[in-house]
């Protein structure tokens, strides 16, 4: 028990841990491991990945697995999992250009540089609930052989140049590199860098970051007016770091990522009403819903970040391990806290009964 | 095969498989050369930086899981770094590593074996590409 208003309970705390752990690890079904919670539910163990902020398939399937599915306390087990390990570098500067994509789809442009491509996606098709009684019987499937990818196929052209060409976009490219803000090592607050609202909605939660997007539309502040997608992208991106020997740079490897870019119509008495601005959006794993709302909340940001409450929104509410363990802790005694409350009703009661009114006591959080 | 840098040698082993890497690992030491550990292996992360497209500006997007070993194989050192948790297979690409910088017996198994490693890495994208090939799509415009 760590709550400081009570303690004791141990034998309780840990027979209900006890029966959280037999009824999960001993429930009447096949074991699932990592490989199968991987294949089978890549979007939830991709959404643990990005939340957690840690990209490893295996250790938010095993944290899935633990949670018992509930991605939110996966994505505590693996932060927290993270916290115990060192970091061995920090990866060369990624060029999002580089992603070899997956999918690639330009809501805004039906001809774009480099083609439209679907990729593993049901968004056009009904959402028809299946139950077969098993396993669906195997087809067997064997592409054709299509002519050798080109890299314009591999890697299509940014729809963000095709509007700087057309010079259809106020341009904010910076001739200085600021070093980005380290989220896991300070808290961002506001006013912060660009780079630290970059970072809390890339680690952010998914569905905090998507009703803060609809917020932005039909909530009282509308920050975000047009709706209009550039690049919707899935792909690998190359890790590169430097080798400690020759000072070169080494790819160890690849990682998935999402990427959006939000077209946003500038309509402001100080803005370039002639030309658009762009909104960027990238998160770990496939996850459009959360690079879409990063890509248009990057651009909300910076146009209505710091005259409404949005920049303070994005930095301080969208992150679930806070949300949620403030809610969670709720849960926890709070015998001491309540009582005093109660205490000061009877209070003000009995000063009521006595004669004179006395101030009303200040603070009435419940923390 | 066409000599590899030694970054392309990293790279290459990075991605090459447990088994493969750990056999020839044994084979390498098998004459008992003298080995000593430098570093690890060890498990951590490596934080992957962005330089995004708007404004050029650099942001941390999270951490990827990553082990790392460094060892001195008769005098000269090896290093390596792959993503994941598998120490044992980042000690054996480690190996790999000094036994090419010491131009030992197997630095050409090695350089073999990176070969290898970069065909399966372009079957597996041409693979890849035949199962999105038939997804490329153009929806025609309402006028």
């Amino acid at each position: 028990m760590g709550y400081s208003g009570a303690r004791g309970g141990l034998e309780a705390i840990l027979a209900a841990e006890d029966l959280v752990r037999r009824a999960r690890d001993h429930a009447p079904a096949p074991w699932a491991p990592n490989e199968q919670i991987t294949a089978r539910f890549r979007l939830a163990v991709d959404r643990v990945m990005g939340e957690a902020g840690l990209y490893h398939a295996d250790t938010s399937a095993a944290a899935l697995r633990q949670a018992e599915g509930d991605p939110l306390e996966a994505a505590h087990l693996v932060r927290a999992h993270r916290s115990t390990l060192p970091r061995l570098a920090v990866s060369e500067p990624i060029d999002p250009d580089e992603m070899v994509v997956l999918r690639r789809i330009v809501p805004a442009f039906r001809e774009p540089d480099g083609p439209q491509l679907l990729g593993r996606t049901t968004d056009y098709t009904g959402r028809l609930l299946e139950q077969p009684a098993g396993p669906p019987p195997r087809r067997s499937h064997t592409p054709a052989t299509p002519p050798e990818r080109t890299e314009t196929q591999r890697r299509p052209g940014r729809f963000l140049d095709l509007l700087r060409k057309l010079d259809l976009v106020v341009d904010h490219r910076r001739v200085d590199d600021p070093e980005p803000f380290d989220i896991t090592r300070k808290p961002a607050r506001p006013p912060a860098e660009r780079s630290a609202a970059l970072a809390s909605m890339a680690r952010a939660e998914t569905g905090a970051l998507v009703a803060l997007w609809y917020r932005s539309i039909l909530g009282p502040d509308g920050d975000i007016h047009e709706v209009t997608l550039g690049e919707v992208r899935h792909g690998r991106l190359p890790l590169r770091v430097r080798h400690p020997h020759t000072g070169n740079p080494v790819r160890v490897g690849e990682f998935r990522a999402t990427e959006a870019e939000a077209i946003e119509d500038l309509d402001g008495a100080d803005e370039d009403r002639s030309r658009f601005d762009v909104g960027y959006g990238l998160c770990f794993g496939h996850n459009e819903r959360k690079a879409i709302a990063m890509a248009n909340l990057d651009v909300a940001n910076r146009r209505f970040g710091r005259t409404g409450p949005l920049e303070q929104l994005l930095l301080l509410t969208t992150d679930g391990l806070d949300s949620a363990g403030f809610l969670e802790h709720l849960k926890l005694p709070h015998y001491v806290t309540f009582r005093s409350m109660v205490e000061r009703k009877q209070a003000m009661r009995a000063a009521a009964e006595a004669g004179p009114r006395v101030a009303e006591p200040a603070g009435q959080e419940c923390r | 095969m066409t000599e590899v840098s030694r970054e392309e040698r990293c790279g290459l082993l990075a991605e090459a498989e447990p088994d493969e890497l750990r056999a020839l690992a044994d084979q390498c030491l098998a004459d008992g050369a003298d080995v000593r550990v430098l570093v690890g292996p060890e498990i951590g992360f490596v934080t992957a930086q962005v330089r995004e497209p708007v404004a050029a500006e650099r942001f941390l997007l999270g951490d990827v899981l990553a082990s790392r070993a460094e060892v001195e194989l008769a005098g000269h050192r090896g290093w390596a770094m792959r993503l994941g948790d598998d120490r044992a297979s980042a000690l054996a690409a480690a190996v790999l590593d000094a036994e090419v910088e010491a131009a030992r017996p197997h630095a050409a198994d090695v350089a073999e074996l990176c070969a290898r490693v970069a065909r399966r890495r372009q079957e597996r994208e041409a693979a890849e590409w035949a199962e999105l090939a038939p997804t490329v799509v153009e929806f025609e415009e309402l006028t």
